[in-house]
């Protein structure tokens, strides 16, 4: 059978069932779109997407397909067209894996919202946006998708719309993600006027690409994946209900901007000054982002500060040149980043909404498979041998630690992995172990196998979706075979460190008094105090020039002075002078009719 | 007043009028002014109150002034060109002297002071007499001497007079004041069209007296010699307070009103005789005497005065009807569809 066939064919089945509980309420008047139905559709299309991923696995085919053109301008074509290609085809069996369990688990967290269908249908809304993002063949396609997973982000990050906290968290998402639209905006126009296309296969400079476009992409990737800079936006989106945070804001929407730089690979890899700025932004970030989830209480912003550890991590990738690599981590991290917020979710649903690891501990023997999956995440996370992380993570540091590069930028991030180690241990000492500490009056159970069933198939996803990805795809550049046993262990080593000082300092806290504050901790605490110096001077500045303007320039010079009552003004002086003229003495007026006369006759004479 | 002082005053008036009107000689005019001036004198100083006294004394001294003036410019032009002809006044230094003493007379600036205040010391009826019928017999000179006329001054009085009297107009409470200003920019009006086209000048001139008359007379009716008079009086005639706002407003030349005609046409006339500049500048200039049309428009449709008046409608009117009111109100309001026949009579 021809395999492009089948490939294009499969895909575009996958896709057609993705929309089926959108469409079909519109066709068919009966139609009751339940959450059920969204899941079953999801899981529908997961099993379908398997067989157009094993074509491509056993026939290395890729293709582009392209279906409808909009033509608008006469040389300028933007098609709709959708590639299908190694990234592509192994993300889509991934996403809708992924997705399919959080829904699943979403029939659970969500039974008792009362729109309950529309919180799906945004889900399913948002995955195909998404799906759309990373099949797009050129720039045009790739900015719906785009813009579309930023409207369903904030959609959804704003779901109880009566919690003023998660209106500014929404409203954060997109103002951040905004700046970063400027970037793919103004690269976008580049491409287009450069090479007159949109499509990113046909947009390969000769020689080293400008620095501009470059910027723009990367200014792009840091909005919308919360590098350093731009980040404020993603622990603020923790107000969204958990399936929320599981699927957006760790697997999908925020992988979108390394994505980006990912299918932009080509023009990226002749600039180095582009390249080494990905890296040092990267480091940066995942340095910064596991500094600030070493103090956190609360257990979903300490997972989100991971999330934005990790693409840090993905953008350091970036930088080294290793696109692939990157992509491994992308698909690794979904797996073991969505059980972790299912997890984290399951805990505080059954804690009536506690979300303070201070007040959990001992929910080992209380929920025994949602605290095993989160120890299996958490390892998954820190890179324990031969679980999914390791096959990503450990090949990144080593190839970190062979390359030629910015020794600051090698040190951030081995200084991170052993703070990612540290705060994991100390998020599941304080949840599992230890003696606990939650209220006595709470209930909690997992029989419901809408938990217990994702939480599952999600563990055996971060166990064994390293090995499965890295055996069936070729990679395209050589990994580093041969290096110094310190340099192989470097990885482990700073792993066994981290996890020794949360160790250690677990076990100071049963013998502290009274912890003491000290500078290093209230930076980790106040999140590097980058949101009070950076919200309140920006947004003052901008709404005092646009006072000004508005109301000193235009109402009052323009509308006031320049216009009517400046004119008022002017007659009312007039007439006061005219008046002062009138004095009512006769002889002054006989005298300047006489007065008058003389000067005419003067005047013409 | 006397029945025999007034049937005497009122046929001196019609007398001297009309010497005036129908004159060739220039003497013979002259003598129609003075008999006008002796005339009015009385009517004026009527109530014997000081200031209706001294408004009869400047009157006086004005226009005997300009009657003066008016033979002196004659006389040159007689002794220059040996006839006294009204028409065939040749004489520059004569026609100037001549706009002078007109001027005077009529009331343009710069030798309008004495106007403002005689209007306001004479009762309205006589205020009445001295805006409409005292202005015809100067008008009716300058409208035969029209071709020997100097444009570039009776432009440039024409502009002022429509200045100040915007200006001054608008830092008046006294209705016959304001009347009086109103006045004096209409006059700015007639004059800046006098050389080019006597016939809209006095067309003008005819269309201001009937909206002024019926201005007056309203006020008349009413009583009201400021404005608050004004404001409260919509009590005892509402419907005669609403055409006092539609005359005002044709005074001020708003279309659909019979007022927009003089100065739609004067423009025009203005324009084709390449005079463009002084058209938009009279234009701009009689904004300011909307202004106050408008006050008094507002202040005599105003239900809620800030002077309270003690009840709403009066259910009985002591006020009789009145036809003269009633038909120059309605020409003043309803004659500008009536433009091409008007402009054919004049």
């Amino acid at each position: 059978m021809n395999p492009t066939l089948l490939i294009n064919s499969l895909t575009l089945l996958t896709l057609t069932i993705l929309l089926t509980p959108i469409i079909l309420p519109f066709l068919f008047k009966n139609f009751k779109n339940t959450p059920q139905a969204t899941t079953r559709a999801v899981k529908t299309a997961f099993l379908i997407s398997l067989a157009p991923t094993t074509a491509f696995i056993y026939s290395g085919v890729e293709s582009v397909t392209c279906h409808w053109e909009w033509k608008f301008i006469m040389n300028f074509k933007i098609p709709l067209s959708l590639k299908m290609d190694q990234y592509s085809m192994t993300f889509l069996p991934i996403a809708l894996f992924v997705t399919w369990s959080i829904l699943q688990f979403a029939m659970w967290y969500m039974a008792s919202e009362p729109y309950v269908t529309k919180f799906f249908t945004y889900l399913l809304t948002f995955l195909v946006a998404m799906l759309l993002l990373t099949t797009a063949n050129n720039m045009f396609l790739l900015f719906v998708g785009w813009e579309g997973v930023r409207i369903m982000s904030f959609l959804l990050i704003g779901w109880w719309q009566g919690r003023a906290d998660a209106n500014t968290a929404a409203l954060r998402a997109v103002i951040y993600n905004r700046i970063g639209d400027i970037g793919l905006i103004l690269s976008m126009a580049w491409l287009a006027s450069t090479f007159n296309t949109w499509e990113i296969q046909q947009a390969v400079h000769p020689h080293q690409t400008p620095i501009l476009p470059l910027m723009g992409l990367i200014l792009a990737a840091a909005g919308k994946s919360a590098q350093f800079g731009l980040h404020p936006w993603l622990p603020a989106a923790m107000e969204g209900p958990t399936p929320v945070s599981a699927l957006l804001h760790s697997s999908t929407m925020v992988v979108a901007g390394i994505f980006l730089l990912i299918r932009m690979h080509p023009l990226l890899a002749t600039n180095q000054t582009a390249l080494t700025a990905c890296l040092c932004l990267g480091a940066l970030s995942t340095l910064f982002a596991a500094t600030c989830a070493l103090t956190q209480n609360d257990i979903k912003k300490i997972i989100a500060f991971s999330t934005s550890s990790q693409l840090g991590l993905m953008m350091v990738t970036i930088g080294l040149n290793l696109p692939q690599l990157a992509f491994l981590h992308i698909s690794t991290h979904a797996f073991f980043k969505a059980m972790l917020f299912l997890c984290s979710g399951s805990i505080i649903h059954n804690l009536n909404g506690e979300q303070d690891i201070r007040k959990m501990g001992g929910l080992q023997k209380m929920l025994p498979v949602t605290t095993s999956c989160l120890t299996i995440g958490n390892l998954a996370l820190m890179g324990t041998p031969f679980l999914a992380g390791f096959y990503s993570k450990d090949l990144i540091i080593e190839s970190l630690n062979t390359s030629y590069l910015n020794t600051w930028a090698l040190l951030l991030t081995l200084m991170a992995t052993a703070f990612t180690a540290t705060y994991s241990i100390r998020m599941t000492i304080l949840v599992q172990a230890g003696q606990t500490r939650i209220p006595p009056m709470v209930s909690m159970n997992e029989n419901n196998p809408l938990i217990t069933a994702p939480l599952t198939r999600l563990a055996l996803g971060s166990i064994t979706a390293g090995m499965i990805i890295t055996s069936f795809i070729t990679p395209t550049k050589t990994p580093p075979m041969t290096m110094p046993l310190i340099t192989k262990t470097a990885a482990i080593l700073m792993t066994i460190l981290g996890i020794v000082l949360a160790l250690e300092l677990s076990n100071m806290t049963h013998t502290l008094t009274h912890p003491k504050p000290n500078p290093l901790m209230n930076f980790s605490s106040a999140l590097g105090y980058f949101n009070p110096l950076v919200h309140r001077f920006f947004s003052k500045n901008l709404l005092e020039k646009g006072q000004n303007i508005a109301l000193h320039l235009i109402d009052l010079s323009w509308l006031k002075k320049m216009g009517p009552e400046g004119l008022a003004e002017l007659q009312v002086a007039a007439s006061k002078a005219a008046t002062s003229m009138h004095t009512g003495l006769i002889k002054a007026y006989l005298g300047s009719f006489a007065l008058s006369i003389l000067v005419m006759i003067l005047m013409t004479h | 007043m006397n029945p025999y002082a007034t049937s005497i005053m009122t046929f001196s008036l019609i007398l001297g009028t009309t010497i005036t009107i129908s004159s060739n000689h220039w003497v013979l005019a002259w003598t129609g002014l003075e008999i006008n001036t002796l005339a009015i004198i009385p009517l004026i100083a009527k109530s014997h109150h000081p200031r209706a006294v001294e408004a009869a004394t400047k009157y006086f001294l004005t226009q005997a002034a300009a009657s003066a003036l008016v033979l002196f410019s004659s006389m040159t032009n007689a002794w220059v060109t040996g006839q006294w002809d009204i028409t065939q006044m040749n004489h520059p230094t004569s026609c100037l002297l001549l706009t002078a003493a007109i001027a005077i007379k009529l009331g343009l600036v710069p030798f309008h002071f004495w106007f403002p205040e005689v209007l306001q010391g004479s009762p309205l009826m006589t205020a009445l007499l001295l805006s409409t019928l005292m202005k015809f017999p100067p008008l009716t000179l300058l409208l035969l001497t029209s071709k020997s006329l100097d444009p570039a001054l009776l432009t440039a009085m024409a502009l002022a007079s429509t200045a100040l009297g915007g200006w001054m107009g608008l830092n008046q409470t006294q209705t016959r004041k304001i009347l009086a200003f109103s006045s004096i920019s209409h006059l700015g009006w007639i004059a800046i069209i006098l050389v080019y086209s006597p016939k809209l000048a006095l067309l003008t001139f005819y269309l201001y007296t009937i909206m002024t008359s019926a201005v007056f007379l309203a006020l008349n009716k009413i009583k009201a010699l400021n404005l608050s008079m004004i404001m409260t009086s919509w009590t005892k005639t509402p419907v005669l307070n609403a055409t006092l706002m539609l005359v005002l407003l044709s005074l001020a030349g708003l279309p659909p009103l019979t007022g927009f005609m003089p100065k739609w046409l004067i423009i025009q006339e203005l324009t084709k005789q390449e005079m463009t500049p002084a058209a938009m500048a009279i234009a701009m200039l009689s904004l300011l005497s909307l202004f106050f049309y408008l006050r008094l428009a507002y202040h005599s449709t105003i239900t809620l005065p800030p002077n309270s008046s003690n009840h709403m409608k009066q259910w009985y009117t002591s006020k009789t009807p009145s036809t003269p009111t009633a038909v120059l109100a309605s020409l003043s309001i309803l004659l500008l569809p009536l433009s091409p026949m008007m402009h054919a009579i004049v």
